[in-house]
């Protein structure tokens, strides 16, 4: 047997997920740079250039404010607030962007649906947008109601998870702590055709 | 090919009777011979084999839920970027221009200028209808996976048209899906 030839490692950037020298075509490479600069600064050198431009401007600027703020009396109070708005700037600039504006919504909406009066399905929806995955999610909520739970696809093509029985009110509570990525905030219920937050 | 691609576009798995997948080690192994000595790593004979049938009789074959070939009806097996990313010399490379990625990348077909120009690079031993990688200038890694439309010698004799078929490219359906359940 000839000998093995060595599997080359590639750099993917977590960002894009591409090989980092593509970075620059790939959907947003201004996300990229951050970890750019880190990981592979010898693909982009112009990059580690512009970033050390910046970043010498905002350490002047901290100086600066820094400056002001301690002449104050009262300085280290109004210093933070100031840092937590600019963050907060930061995210909104982003959300506008393009793709992002698309995305849904991320909630959960718990329906219950009676049939033959006495006996009911509780449908969960939406659990697909906080990145769980439906059929790991259904064998948990089959094992912790001990009933059948299945993935179903709703209507327009959605994916959803049927539960038998009534399970709606202990459901919240075992979303919220299976999966912490899914805040109490973001469940609803269907209750007489119309939307009740379940916190 | 992969440019919406995603798990609804599944029809079938299937793990595959090992008379198969026999069949299919031995055309892999025919047509990239590079890859022989590494097989036995990339597909043991140990675990199964699956065959995903896709929509547009699309093949991906899957070890360990990471699909790792590909093939459109009978053609050729076609590793995945992933896999070509770690085995580079294992096809006929084609070179692009700096100013194709962009196109490449958006799941253009590769036109016989990209490939001529003084940017681009071309293996004389290419031929028609095989599989190639698709490389770019400046850059070391693979962007694409093509189907050449015409041999390499055509490509610099025409040097119009389309000269390989975008099969699969960096960030497209199937790059996305780095595992399948």
């Amino acid at each position: 047997m000839a000998e093995k030839p060595q599997s080359v490692r590639v750099l993917y950037c977590p960002v894009c997920s591409l090989p980092a020298e593509y970075c620059e075509f790939g959907p947003d490479f201004e996300k990229c740079k951050p970890w750019l600069i880190e990981n592979a600064p010898e693909l982009y050198p112009d990059l580690l250039k512009d970033s050390n431009d910046k970043e010498a401007d905002k350490v002047s600027e901290q100086l600066k404010s820094v400056g002001i703020s301690s002449s104050g009396g009262d300085g280290t109070t109004t210093a933070a607030p100031s840092g937590g708005t600019s963050t907060s700037k930061q995210e909104v600039k982003r959300l506008p962007g393009g793709k992002i504006k698309k995305k849904e919504k991320q909630e959960v909406v718990i329906e219950k649906i009676v049939r033959n009066k006495r006996k009911c399905v509780t449908v969960v929806k939406g659990l697909d947008l906080f990145g769980v995955k439906l059929s790991d999610a259904s064998k948990k909520l089959g094992k912790k109601f001990a009933t059948g739970a299945s993935v179903v696809k709703g209507p327009t093509e959605k994916e959803q998870i049927d539960v038998q029985g009534d399970i709606a009110y202990d459901i919240v509570e075992f979303i919220t702590e299976t999966w912490p990525d899914v805040p109490e905030t973001a469940i609803f219920f269907i209750e007489d055709g119309r939307k009740v937050a379940a916190a | 090919m992969f440019k919406k691609f995603s798990s609804e576009d599944v029809s079938s798995q299937n793990q595959v009777k090992a008379s198969v997948q026999r069949k299919i080690r031995q055309s892999i192994a025919d047509e990239y011979p590079g890859l022989e000595p590494v097989l036995d790593d990339l597909l043991p004979k140990k675990s199964p084999l699956i065959v995903v049938k896709c929509q547009n009789h699309l093949n991906l074959v899957m070890v360990n839920n990471v699909p790792l070939f590909f093939n459109v009806r009978d053609g050729p097996y076609m590793p995945t970027l992933r896999l070509l990313h770690q085995y580079p010399d294992i096809m006929k490379k084609l070179q692009v221009d700096r100013g194709a990625i962009k196109f490449v990348l958006s799941g253009a077909n590769i036109m016989c200028p990209g490939l001529t120009s003084p940017g681009g690079a071309l293996d004389d031993d290419a031929l028609a209808e095989t599989p190639v990688a698709i490389m770019a200038e400046g850059k070391k890694h693979a962007l694409a996976i093509g189907f050449t439309k015409m041999s390499a010698k055509d490509i610099r004799a025409i040097n119009k048209g389309i000269g390989v078929d975008n099969m699969h490219y960096l960030n497209d359906g199937l790059w996305k899906m780095e595992r399948l359940e």
